[in-house]
């Protein structure tokens, strides 16, 4: 005789261990979280849509055997023919469709999904704008409301108990001096209408610098599916970066062959283009809107060109002189190369625009160079003073 | 809504009692508990336990069979049935009657099984669901004590984890230290020749020892008194499991074995007779490349009862343990008829090494043996305590490499906990290595 009965719930009995779990999968990402900005499902998208990114597992070690050809195990296959040699499969392959280098094998992946504000969380935290100065006209941005005063009149939610008490108290301390009130006999000293107070709250406006940043892509035809993506990753993380940290910025897209116009922010990040390159057409153009839009005595300036180096040599000239003209402009200007180590050497003996600007980069002039995606979030991480 | 209610069951229990109890069965009582598949989900990240301490990797594991379920790539074990005395075994609310009649029938086995198998003899089923209870209540109060707190509770879980098979897995007591050195006074004292001259009884005296956390309780006097409660309460844990990793085959045969059995004797109506020998077929299929343990222990049983008898199932199942079993009771006919064979991984692909052949079958067998019960979890012992107090373990390598990067983790986080160095030693690719 067995004995049957309802399972009494207890509650949702590892609600708890899933709660400590999760907290450490959230470290997980927030360490591991750089390696996944290179990838390609995350570019385009916007910051309301949940992405899914594979977490590596929180890893639970014991002495196990590794797989090798000395640690052979049984299998069995009834009514199938098999022979020695016989090929049963091929080794895990790692996420990236990489090789099996080893170190990867049997890692436990799990998707999390979190919204790119989220990640931006992750990303951003830590990075700064440079120097941004104060400049003369302040931005007013949308106001905030900020606590002033207390007031007799207000709504219940913004009743001060402080306050209210210390009138009663007030009016209790007179009331015994004046002899209306005898503590010792009349017992209770109840609340009086008069005694509420509210506290007051008014909206104070904001004050933030401005800032511009221009987003300036070669998309030549040297610029090859790779190199604009990994050009588009980069302001993929500079836009959300910015979106992320400050309120009020201005950002202008230019795309330049060896002509440059500005474009839409949907064109900057979707189109494709051919063509030679004019690495100077692109900082003209810049120039050119900074004159007639945002001039540097009120705006802060900050200037990104992404190119893969591959300028035609007669424009290397122009591009430099243009390039000190916008530094000077700039708090920041950037020139990030995109081109392998490979191409550097072979391809061309100048080493492409880095070599060429090398002479004038410093603190407001930087250059970066990106050779594989792997790159790019140590070198954006660098620009911002992150960590790498 | 169910399409039975509990009368049906209880008739039905009564009928599989009535048979179980005809063939000579003797079971411990079972308590059904009736609950969903999210509650089922619950009960298995504790591996059945009524209850058990917190730890986050718990968390982990219902996480990875939730997902797992709601992908449905697995679906949930059919029972889960815990060794104590009464046996508590749950059934999920959402199966058919058929089921749960299968259910029922397959847990008698099992309770059966966990009663009289020799390798269960020192579980204490009467106590045991106190005893997590009870482990329970004291690991949360050092989480709730503001001088110890979660993480250093749960840090210190970590580590016990890593080795928590690192103990007595051969039924062998092990030794403390005062009994080693009782052992060796007695030595030195009817020692004409000097042999044990060498012997310092102050110093600790080290033998071999494979029980990592037995010894960690015995040697780690500088740990405070929960770490050491910790150690007992995993320690404990994996001696109440260990008679269940090492009878896997075994008892999951014995089990499918009596359900088949006592579903055939029950008069099914057809209805629920097709659906069963369905359930049944699915759960003892053989895994193509794999070893499903249902499949060959349900082999075993039944070639037993029609080569030697019902009598002699009965003496396997309280004789014998998965290794043992696979050793003495499988012939040559039957790697034949099972197919097994040995495979491994190559830089490239996955290949078979060996099939069950004239030649190859006890080449086989032995990789067959090395994969089950224990055996497939690497021996780690103890050598030495240096002059210097570093603890120095040595792996007692059989063949098979271990998982460096998972030793070193482990190795890690032992360092944590011993007050010295850690030194670990084994052999990698036929050369000797150190972390």
């Amino acid at each position: 005789m067995s004995i049957f009965r309802n399972h009494k719930t207890s509650a949702d009995r590892s609600a708890t261990d899933r709660s400590r779990h999760k907290k450490k999968i959230k470290d997980a990402i927030r360490e591991g979280v750089h390696s996944i900005v290179s990838e390609e499902s995350i570019i385009g998208k916007d910051g309301k849509k949940k992405i899914r990114i594979p977490v590596r597992g929180i890893k639970e070690y014991s002495f196990v055997f590794g797989a090798s050809e000395k640690n052979r195990k049984p299998g069995s296959a009834p009514g199938k023919n098999i022979s020695r040699g016989q090929s049963i499969g091929s080794r895990r392959r790692t996420r990236q469709g990489e090789e099996g280098a080893g170190k990867d094998k049997g890692e436990e992946f799990y998707d999390v999904e979190i919204t790119l504000e989220e990640l931006s969380h992750y990303l951003f935290d830590s990075l700064n704008l440079p120097d941004l100065e104060k400049k003369k006209f302040k931005n007013m941005i949308a106001s905030r409301w900020k606590r002033k005063g207390y007031r007799n009149k207000g709504i219940r939610p913004r009743l001060s108990k402080k306050e209210t008490l210390k009138n009663k108290v007030r009016r209790k301390k007179i009331a015994e001096r004046i002899g209306i009130h005898d503590p010792e006999a009349d017992g209770r000293f109840p609340f009086h209408k008069d005694d509420l107070k509210y506290r007051h709250i008014k909206p104070v406006p904001k004050e933030s610098s401005n800032a511009v940043i221009f987003f300036i892509m070669d998309t030549s035809g040297s610029m090859t599916q790779d190199k604009k993506f990994m050009a588009r990753s980069f302001f993929f993380l500079l836009y959300h970066f910015l979106r992320h940290r400050y309120n009020h910025t201005e950002i202008v897209f230019i795309s330049h062959t060896i002509d440059a116009k500005e474009v839409s922010e949907d064109d900057f990040f979707k189109k494709g283009s051919s063509g030679g390159t004019f690495v100077s057409a692109g900082i003209e153009k810049c120039i050119e809107i900074t004159q007639k839009r945002y001039h540097r005595s009120s705006w802060n300036i900050y200037a990104f060109h992404c190119s893969d180096g591959d300028n035609w040599p007669e424009d290397n000239d122009r591009a430099l002189t243009l390039s000190k003209q916008l530094k000077e402009i700039c708090q920041l200007y950037c020139f990030i190369q995109i081109s392998s180590d490979a191409e550097d050497s072979t391809f061309w003996s100048n080493g492409g625009m880095v070599k060429t600007y090398a002479p004038i980069a410093d603190s407001k002039f930087k250059l970066v160079h990106i050779p594989n995606k792997d790159k790019i979030w140590p070198e954006f991480s660098r620009i911002f003073g992150g960590k790498v | 809504m169910s399409i039975w209610t509990f009368n049906d069951l209880k008739g039905w229990d009564d009928k599989i009692c009535q048979i179980a109890s005809n063939y000579g069965l003797d079971w411990h009582p079972i308590n059904y508990e009736i609950c969903d598949y999210y509650e089922m989900i619950g009960h298995m990240s504790y591996h059945g336990m009524p209850s058990h301490y917190q730890h986050w990797s718990y968390g982990k594991s219902f996480e990875r069979t939730h997902q797992m379920y709601n992908l449905g790539i697995e679906g949930l074990p059919y029972e889960l049935i815990i060794n104590s005395n009464p046996s508590i075994a749950y059934l999920m609310r959402q199966n058919p009657l058929y089921l749960q009649v299968l259910i029922m029938a397959h847990c008698t086995g099992h309770s059966d099984f966990f009663k009289n198998n020799r390798a269960f003899e020192n579980t204490i089923p009467e106590n045991i669901v106190a005893k997590f209870r009870a482990a329970r209540q004291r690991i949360h109060g050092y989480v709730e004590d503001p001088s110890i707190g979660q993480d250093n509770v749960e840090e210190f879980l970590d580590i016990l984890h890593t080795i928590r098979f690192q103990t007595e897995r051969n039924g062998k007591k092990r030794r403390t230290q005062s009994e080693i050195k009782r052992s060796y006074v007695e030595k030195i004292n009817s020692d004409k020749e000097g042999k044990y001259s060498n012997i310092n009884l102050d110093a600790p005296v080290i033998e071999p020892d494979h029980d990592l956390l037995g010894f960690l309780l015995d040697h780690g006097s500088h740990f405070k008194n929960w770490q050491i409660d910790l150690i007992e309460i995993v320690k404990d844990e994996s001696q109440y499991f260990i008679p269940q990793i090492k009878t896997k085959i075994l008892n999951e045969g014995w089990a499918s074995f009596w359900h088949y059995k006592i579903m055939h004797e029950l008069d099914l109506p057809q209805s629920m007779h097709i659906p069963f020998i369905k359930s049944h077929n699915q759960v003892i299929r053989p895994h193509l490349g794999q070893i499903n343990p249902y499949h060959v222990g349900f082999y075993i049983f039944e070639k037993l009862e029609k080569e030697e008898g019902l009598e002699q199932c009965f003496f396997t199942r309280e004789i014998h343990n998965d290794e043992s079993a696979i050793r003495c009771l499988l012939t040559m006919d039957d790697y034949r008829e099972l197919n097994l064979f040995s495979y491994s991984e190559k830089k490239r692909s996955i290949t078979i090494d060996e099939i069950s052949d004239e030649e190859g079958w006890q080449r086989v067998r032995s990789d067959l043996i090395r994969s089950v019960g224990g055996n497939s979890i690497p021996m780690i012992y103890v050598s030495d305590i240096s002059k210097s107090g570093n603890l120095i373990l040595q792996h007692d390598h059989d063949g098979r490499d271990i998982d460096l990067d998972h030793a070193e983790n482990v190795i890690g986080g032992l360092m944590k906990i011993w007050p010295n160095q850690v030194k670990f030693f084994t052999i990698i690719e036929d050369e000797p290595w150190e972390i």
